[in-house]
Formats: C-alpha cells, structure tokens, sequence
C-alpha cells in the first residue's frame, strides 16, 4: 500500500475512533468552509473561547494550504519535487541540487521564470527553487509542520513575525493561488492565509496534536 | 521594447516585445538558426542557450531576463568549431538527424564547466532535460566522457 | 566568435554549391533507352545518379535521398567515391532537388541502399573513373587497364605515374561517355569503405549550428505562419473571429483554410491560419483567435471503446490470407490452446524538428525548402494544391530534423503553398509540437488474436493469428480492412515450422489519419508474435530460445507454397533474391542470445526476454534484461540488438541506427500510445506523449550487424520490431505480470 494510503487509512481509523474531546467539540462549531475556501480568524475567535484550542486549530486551517498539493510539491521529502495533483514525480526528472535551487544544467530557473506562461504552461515566480530538506512538508502530519515551521534551525533562522511575513507576502509562497494554466489553487487567498498564520502566531503559537489532521 | 543583451560576444540593442521568448528572438529577429525549437514548454531542450553561463530553455525564457546579460549559443560556443564536446561529438559519430545536438551540447558544456570530470549519474541527470528522438544517447554519454578525459572503461 | 551574416538563399547559391555548369566533369549516368528506364523505375533501380569533378579536383556527389538521421549521406555518395578511387575527403555530397531525372527519391520503407540502385551507384563512379583513367592513359601513351585510380589519383600501376582527377577532368570531360556495358565495377574487395566505418560527412555541420533544417532557411520579407487545426479529424469551422488575432502587434493577415474532404491524403487539415512578421507573434495571434469548430463523424471516437471493437473484430474469422492445413480443426483438435490477445495503441512519430516548410511564390514559380522524404510526391502535391504544373515548383530538401515517416506525407508543405499565396509573400509554416502532437498521421492502432493448438507432446500443430487494424489504405480510399500486402509485414513472412497456418485480417474502421511510422505495422505484429511464441514457451515449461528456434524450424529458404501464401509484396523485391530465410533468423535468434548470455538469464532481481523478426528483408534478434524501478515499475538495465541486413555500406552509421532504434524500440514499449476522446488527440506535448530520456537507455547497449555479401536488406526500420515484445518478455520473467498491452508502464501504475 503507498504511503498516502496508509495516512489515509490512519485518517480513518481515528476518524472512527472516540477522538479527545477537546479536538471533537470546536471542531462542530466551526462552520463549514468550501473546499476552495479559508475561513477568516474572526470565525476562529468565536468558534474558540480558549486561547491555546485556538491557536491549535487556526493551524489546522493553515495546514491546508501548506499540505496542498501547489505548496507541499515544493516542499518534498526527497531529491524530486512533485507535479500535479495526483501528485507524481517532476517530469522531466529535476534533482534538488546542493543548493535546492537545482543542478548543473537543470537549474530550477532553467525553465522557471519570474512568472507563469501561459503558452508554455510553465509555472513560475520569483526565485523559484526547492523548500530545503528541513522544511519538507510531503508525508509530515500538521502537527509535524508546526513543530518544523517554529524551530528557528528548521524554518531558516526566523522569527515567527518573520514567518508571517513570508506567508503573508513572500512572491513564491503566494504563487500558489495563482498557479495558471488550469491548476487548482490553494484555498483561499494569500491574504486571508497571512491573516490565519498571524492570528495563530498572536494566539500563541499552538501546534496542534499529533493525531490532529483537520 | 527596447532590449540590451550581448550575445555570443557582440552588443545588441533590439526593439521587440519584452516578453518574447529567446528562442525566438535569436532565429527570427539575429537569424541565428542553431538553436531549435522542438516543444515551446521547456521539456525537450532542443532550444538550451546560455544565460551568463547557466543553462536556460530559450523557447520560455523571455527576452526581457537577459537584459544586460550574455547570452551564448551553439554558434558561440567557439570560435573555430572545435570546443572538446565538438571535437568529441564528431570523432564519436555522436549525431543522427543532429537536431537536438546543439541542445545537448550547450548542456553538456555548462556541465563540464562546473564538473570537469562528472561521473556516469551525473551526465544522466545534468542531460536530463534533452530530448533525442533518434536514440544517440549512448553516444552522447561517451562523447561527454571524452570531452572530460575520462578513458573508455 | 563574429556573428553570421544571415543566410540568404538565391538560385545561384545553389548553383554555386552544386558546382554544376562551371566547367569540370559532370556526370548524370547513362540513360537507359526508355523502355528499360520505365522498367528500371518500376523496379527501383535509379538510373540518375549524379556525380561531378571539378577541375581542382572537388568531386561533388549528388545525395537525391533524404537525411534524416539515417546517414544516407554518407552512406550512397561512399559507394560512388569508392568505385571512382576519391579520398574521401575531397568529396562533397550536394542534397538533390526533388526531380524525377534523379530516379525513386521516396526515403522510405529501408530502402535507400537496397533500392536506390547499389550497383549503379557504383557504376556512376565507375564511369566517371572509366572516363578519367582513359584521359590519363592518353596522356601517358599506355593501355588503360594498366591504370586504376586510388586516393583522388589515376595511378599508372607498372610506372608509378599519377594524375591527379583535377588534372584530368578537363580531357576526360572531352571523352565519350563509356557504355554501361563497358564499364567494370571493382572487385567488392576494393572498395575501401564497404561494409567498414565511414565518417558522418554531416556531423561538423550539425555541432556547430550551421546544418540548415526545415525552419532556418531565411528569405527577404519572410512572414511566419501557424494554423489552427480542427481537433478533431474531420471537423471544421463553424465560425471564428479573427479581431484580437488581428490586434496582436506583428500579425498581418488570418486565414480560413479550405476544408478537408475524405478520403484525407495529404491534402491540407483546415482550420484558420495567423500570418505574422515573426514566430512569436504568430503564436500569440493563434491564441487569440476565437473559432467555434464542428467536430463531424469522428466525434464519438474514443480509444477505449475502439479497443473492445478492435477485440470484437479479431475474435471473429477475417479475411484469410495465409492458410496452410486446416488450421481450425487442429485447433479444435488440440490437446492444449494458448491463445492470447494483444493490444497496440496509436503511436505518433514525434521527431525532434516539428513538421515546417518555407514557400516563395514569384514570377509564375513556386520554390520550396522541407524537410521531406519525398520530395517529388511534395512536389506535385504543392503544384497540385496551386493549380502550378509541375516543371513551375521547386522543393529544396533540407536536413530533416528525424522524421520516421511523417515526413513523407506532404500536406505540411501543402499547406505552406497556399498560405504563401495567400500572404503574398514568402511563407515558413510551422507546426508547433503540439500540432504534431495531436495531428498526426498516427501508426494503426491494433488488436490481435493468436492461437495455437499444441498435441498432447506439446508440440505446435496449429497456429492462427488474427489482426485486426485500421490499415494504412483508409488514407488514402475508403478501406477499412487490411489487405494481403499489409499483414506481409510480419504476418505472412513468419517462418514457421507448424503444419496448420491460418492468418487472417479483420476489420476496422479509421478514425484518424492513419500513416507509417518507422517499421509500420512490423512493430504490433512483432510485439503479438514476439510475446506469443514467449507465452508458447511458458506453456511448455521451456526455454524460449528452444521454443522460438523450434517454432521457426530447420534452417530454409520458405517459398509461397511453404509459407501458405498466394502471393508475398516482399518490400518490393524478389522473392529468390530476398527469400524468407529461417536459417538467417535463426541466426540473429542464436547470436543475440550468445551475446546477452542466455544460459544465465535469470538472476536475481534481473531477467532477459528475447524476440526475433524479420521486416524489411532483413532480419533482426533483441534481447533486453529488465530490472525493477522505483518511478516506473520496471525499466530495460541492459539490451542487446543483432541485425543480420546482408550487405552494409557505412558500418558505423548500422550501429548508431541500430542503437537508436533500441532506444525507439524502448519508447514504443514503456511509454508510448495516442489515445482519443471525443474524437480529439488526448495528449499535447512532451509531457504526456513521453519518449525515452537518457535515463531510460541502459548504459549497457550492445549493437551488432552479421557481415555479409548476400544483397542488402533494409536498416533503418527492422532493429525496431524485436524490441517491444523483448521487454514484455523480459519483464515476465521478472515480475510473473504479463503485459499483453502497450504501455508497459501503464501496467505498472
């Protein structure tokens, strides 16, 4: 069974399973978002009195940009980013390099330009390259990315202001709602996922539990 | 638009759309025919160029990104047609229908510049992104290998 | 480096490159009286070919076959440079116009060295050193078969006195031509590069960029034109709106194409065309165009559904085409019936150079530059489509950037001719890869039945083989069921060593526009025979090896009768010159499987597959040895390629073709098929019509020819067909998953 079965399976099983009743609870309170959609941090604020239930589950509502297919691609496990949806492995075959901008030859900026094209279908932004390996989303529960996004060692040095910031205005973050040529773009907007990170940064930074996916 | 770029050695200024592709500014506006197109989105690399040194795809690189650049092609890649990989590829008999072959080359070359001596893994994975319809690849390895001294095994 | 001038092209650029009509010794053969040339035309041999010397010693030799990879180039002027004695060196080939004085130009079907006359050939150059060694000999006051010619020099053998051509050339140009009756050809011994490595006359073209293909020929006021084609064959505008096209800075004029009436042809695709000062601006005004398209009868066509009416038409009885016993009742008879069922998608040609063709109208004329494999074909097709004669159109034949057979259809050019027209000015169409992609004239898609009855020893006693494809004819008229002449490629010149024989050809209907793709329909009816006659063995508990060698039977040449055939087409030649030879193909079976080690072939983690076939007249044996792969299940670790084509001119350029076409071969079976829904092309690029990178080649490829002088068979197609079921045999024995359907990695999803 791949991988993704088996998350899917673990998914399931928990799913089926008395869950802990913190989780459980807010989790009915929050109205229900469109797939294509984030729910603003106001609607948090009211679904979750206390502070740290929250923060745990604004990053919940982050984490579905994050694992989505447009952002998790660039941020593999291994040597290869992903492409698509189903996902499958770049084609043509792109190694990370020593410096996840690519290799000799097929450099990411290679065929990535500073935008997308719509004729070629080639995705691009400015400077387009490979999350480094620490900040590999591909497989990772939410809880595991939280953990990785706060580690200073693991999120590039930075503070979570920092880390707002690059959410909430970074050019290749944002490309992921603006992907063309008939890609599906991440929920929401990149405003309205600045907004979430902020409020869970100001909500205290919470990760949520290990089992927690959505 | 007006646009600055050196190529092969030689200033240019050229009035054309910002966003035209490379690839098309070098076969139809400076009628440098070398570079091929053989996909227009950048998954065969019959149009490999060299931007500053490093491989791009011409066929989706807009020629606004090299302004104030150099750009190199097949055609100056030396002055006398004899660079090693050249060399290499004559000797070896490397072309079939030759299509590709400059794509391959300028690929290669960037390759050599940063690795003198790649190993096996690294000549498959730097070439990658060029295609060969005709299946010359063995030939392109070995070409490789001896344009970087690596004695046949 | 300085920057080129940009190449313009003029008539007397041509002339100048041609060396023809500035003095010097200009040869076009001798003219057979007309009877005997309309003869020699039907058969093939072309009595034009053209060699000159110029008086500093140049000779020029005149290539009219096409160079599209295959090295033609230096493969027929090295036979006319041998026969005369020139160095090699001092030889030029001059790329024939296509013109009907140059004999078959059509390079196609494997037939340049086979066809294209390989003894005039040599008695061209033999003529033109008749001439010389005569001129030589008057000089010197001596016989002259005391002379012959070697390294660009007439040599006189018991003096050592030398003369070089250009010398010469001025008195042997004064001298009467020689009968060809009175022309002696070397003994095959002298002639230095047959059968040997000759260099690729071509490759310091190509590594420097100065090799001129379809789209880099560069005319005062060219435009640029790209089309908009119906996405479905058949269909046509309904309406467009050319306005933003029309606004699209660089665009100068949008055209509605005629439309298409069946049977296709090369007759041009319809749809809308964008004429614009430049590529760029071409493309962007294609986009911009808005067209409301009616698809038409082929709407509903979809691959899956076709497959199961391909399957329905080859389970039932065909059309017979080669019986011998009562194949039905030994099947009925039989101990034991394998039968299996196999399945070929369309396959595309896709070579790297898009279709493109550049076209000038001026003073009542019509000149071409194409890259095409039939220039007389393309001639009379642009004449045709311009209400020109003939004698008014030029084709030019540039280097073909590959073409495998898409080239020989000239409705690319076709459409150039009436889009120059229409701009007024000279017109480079080109196809993107897209266009290609989804238009094309696709190899037939195919399904296949094969049974055989096996005693109760497990011997083969019966052997039915039902092929059901929309054949190549539905292009051309209104057929929708192989003929004879068509399941001759593979079908009916299988040795078999089986008493009871039946094949059959089924019926299917064309959708697309069905054309020939390198090897045609040799690569299904190998892929089914090939996997079979595996499938056979395993059976049996056998050695595949033993069970094709038994299968073929005892080394024989098999005649109509043994075969259980009226008639065998034969590629055209002769069935006592090319017989269907088992020993040959058990020959190339034995050698590959030397080669590749077949007593060891299943190890761990790796085993070998084999195939065999004969396509072409010549015969071909592949091995490969599979391994498993993380991306695609499975992958080809090394693979070996035995080709027996009896005489080979350039030995070289045999084994570059032979490994590209493992690599062809590779692409055909991991990743290659077109598929249709609602009529239209499901793939667009790269991307989804995947061939072979350089990591899907086995470093390890080993490639060999048999050396021989039996008359030459085919090279250019027949290392293609073994290859596919090879794999699929291959990675049966290393997985237990028989793959009965291309794709192989589609299996392995």
């Amino acid at each position: 069974m791949t991988r993704v079965g088996i998350r899917a399976l673990v998914v399931l099983l928990l799913l089926s399973c008395a869950a802990p009743r913190g989780a459980d609870e807010p989790r009915a309170a929050l109205p229900a978002s469109a797939p294509g959609e984030l729910r603003a941090p106001t609607v948090f604020a009211v679904a979750f009195p206390d502070r740290a239930e929250r923060s745990r589950a604004l990053f919940l509502e982050a984490a579905r940009v994050f694992l989505h297919p447009r952002c998790k691609n660039c941020h593999p496990d291994g040597d290869s980013p992903f492409q698509g949806d189903a996902p499958r492995l770049h084609d043509p075959p792109v190694l990370r390099g020593p410096e996840d901008k690519g290799i000799v030859g097929m450099e990411c900026a290679s065929c990535h330009q500073d935008r997308n094209l719509e004729l070629a279908r080639v995705p691009g932004a400015p400077t387009w390259h490979l999350a480094p390996r620490g900040m590999a989303w591909v497989g990772k529960t939410p809880h595991e990315i939280c953990e990785q996004i706060k580690d200073p060692k693991r999120n590039g040095g930075r503070t979570l202001a920092k880390i707002v910031e690059h959410n909430a205005h970074d050019a290749l973050v944002g490309w992921g709602w603006a992907p063309g040529a008939g890609r599906a773009p991440a929920p929401g907007s990149q405003a309205v996922f600045g907004s979430i990170v902020q409020a869970w940064v100001d909500s205290g930074a919470e990760c949520p539990p290990e089992e927690a996916r959505r | 638009m007006t646009i600055k770029l050196r190529v092969n050695g030689v200033e240019r200024v050229l009035d054309v759309d910002a966003e035209m592709p490379l690839l098309w500014v070098l076969r139809d506006v400076l009628d440098l025919t070398g570079t091929k197109y053989g996909c227009g989105q950048a998954l065969c690399g019959a149009c490999t160029v060299h931007l500053d040194g490093q491989v791009v795809r011409s066929c989706v690189t807009p020629v606004r990104r090299a302004e104030g650049r150099a750009v190199t092609t097949i055609e100056g890649l030396s002055a006398d047609g004899k660079h090693p990989l050249q060399r290499a590829w004559s000797d070896l008999g490397v072309p079939q229908c030759g299509y590709c072959q400059a794509g391959q080359i300028m690929t290669a070359a960037a390759l050599l510049a940063a690795k003198p001596r790649p190993s096996d893994d690294e000549i498959d994975h730097s070439l990658a992104g060029n295609l060969c319809r005709c299946g010359t690849y063995p030939r392109i390895r070995a070409a490789v290998r001896k344009a970087a001294g690596i004695a046949d095994e | 480096m300085s920057e080129r001038a940009p190449i313009r092209i003029t008539r007397r650029a041509f002339l100048v490159g041609l060396n023809v009509g500035l003095g010097g010794l200009a040869l076009g053969l001798y003219r057979l009286p007309p009877a005997q040339a309309a003869d020699a035309a039907a058969t093939g041999i072309d009595p034009n070919a053209f060699v000159h010397i110029a008086s500093d010693g140049t000779v020029t030799i005149l290539c009219a076959r096409s160079e599209m990879g295959q090295g033609v180039r230096s493969s027929l002027p090295v036979l006319v440079a041998d026969e005369l004695g020139a160095d090699l060196a001092r030889v030029k080939v001059a790329q024939a116009d296509g013109d009907k004085q140059y004999g078959n130009q059509n390079t196609d079907g494997s037939s340049s060295v086979r066809l294209q006359a390989f003894d005039d050939l040599r008695r061209t150059g033999a003529t033109a050193r008749a001439m010389l060694v005569a001129a030589a000999a008057k000089r010197w006051k001596v016989k002259p078969d005391s002379c012959t010619t070697r390294d660009h020099f007439v040599v006189h053998v018991p003096s050592k006195r030398q003369l070089g051509f250009g010398e010469l050339v001025a008195d042997a140009a004064r001298l009467p031509v020689p009968k060809p009756d009175d022309v002696v050809l070397r003994p095959r011994q002298e002639l230095r590069h047959l059968g040997k490595d000759s260099p690729h006359l071509d490759a310091p073209l190509m590594v420097t960029g100065t090799a001129i293909y379809g789209a880099d020929v560069r005319l005062p006021g060219m435009l640029v034109a790209v089309i908009a084609r119906p996405p479905v064959v058949g269909g046509k505008v309904v309406r467009h709106d050319a306005r933003a096209a029309l606004a699209v800075p660089g665009v100068k004029k949008v055209v509605l194409m005629p439309a298409p009436r069946p049977p296709w042809a090369y007759q041009p695709w319809g749809g809308v065309a964008v004429i614009a000062a430049n590529t760029w601006a071409a493309l962007r005004g294609r986009a911009a165009l808005d067209i409301t398209w009616e698809a038409g009868e082929n709407a509903g066509y979809d691959s899956q559904a076709f497959r199961a009416e391909l399957s329905a038409s080859a389970s039932k009885p065909g059309q017979t085409v080669r019986n011998l016993g009562d194949a039905e009742a030994a099947l009925a008879r039989a101990a034991r019936v394998v039968e299996a069922e196999y399945h070929v998608p369309h396959l595309a040609h896709l070579p790297m150079e898009p279709p493109t063709a550049t076209v000038r109208l001026a003073d009542g004329r019509c000149e071409i530059w194409a890259p095409t494999q039939d220039p007389q074909d393309a001639r009379s097709t642009a004449a045709e489509t311009l209400g020109l004669k003939e004698d008014q159109v030029t084709i030019h034949v540039t280097f073909l950037g590959g073409a495998f057979g898409r080239k020989s259809k000239g409705d690319f050019i076709a459409e150039a001719a009436l889009l120059a027209r229409e701009a007024g000015a000279p017109v480079r169409l080109q196809w993107t890869r897209e266009d290609d992609v989804h238009h094309g004239y696709y190899n037939a898609v195919s399904t296949q039945r094969l049974s055989a009855g096996l005693d109760d020893k497990g011997k083969v006693m019966a052997w039915r083989h039902r092929t059901a494809f929309p054949p190549i004819g539905s292009t051309f008229s209104d057929v929708s069921q192989p003929n004879a002449g068509d399941l001759q490629q593979g079908v009916l010149d299988l040795a078999l060593d089986v008493p009871n024989v039946r094949a059959e050809a089924c019926a299917a209907k064309s959708h697309v526009r069905v054309g020939w793709y390198r090897s045609v329909y040799n690569i299904f009816h190998a892929f089914a025979i090939g996997s079979f006659v595996d499938e056979i063995a395993q059976a049996r508990a056998q050695d595949a090896r033993d069970t094709w060698l038994e299968l073929i039977g005892p080394p024989r040449k098999l005649g109509l009768a043994d075969l259980g055939v009226e008639k065998l087409r034969n590629y055209g030649a002769p069935l006592d010159q090319h017989p269907v030879d088992a020993g040959r193909l058990r020959h190339v079976i034995e050698r590959v499987t030397e080669l590749a080690r077949w007593s060891q072939r299943k190890q761990d983690g790796r085993a070998l597959g084999l195939a065999a076939h004969r396509s072409f007249l010549s015969y071909a044996g592949c091995v490969v040895a599979a391994v498993r792969d993380p991306v695609h299940g499975v992958r080809v670790d090394e693979a070996w390629l035995v080709l027996d084509a009896g005489t080979i001119v350039n030995a070289d350029r045999v084994r570059a073709n032979l490994e590209g076409a493992l690599t062809m071969g590779i692409s055909n079976a991991m990743f290659g098929g077109i598929t249709m829904k609602a009529g239209a092309t499901e793939q667009s690029n790269f991307r989804d019509a995947r061939i072979a990178r350089i990591g899907d080649v086995p470093r390890k490829l080993h490639v060999e020819f048999v050396v021989s002088d039996t008359p030459a068979g085919g090279v250019g197609e027949p290392g293609v067909p073994p290859v596919a079921p090879a794999i699929a045999n291959a990675v049966f024995a290393l997985t237990g998953k028989r793959v009965r359907e291309l794709p192989i990695a589609r299996a392995f999803e």
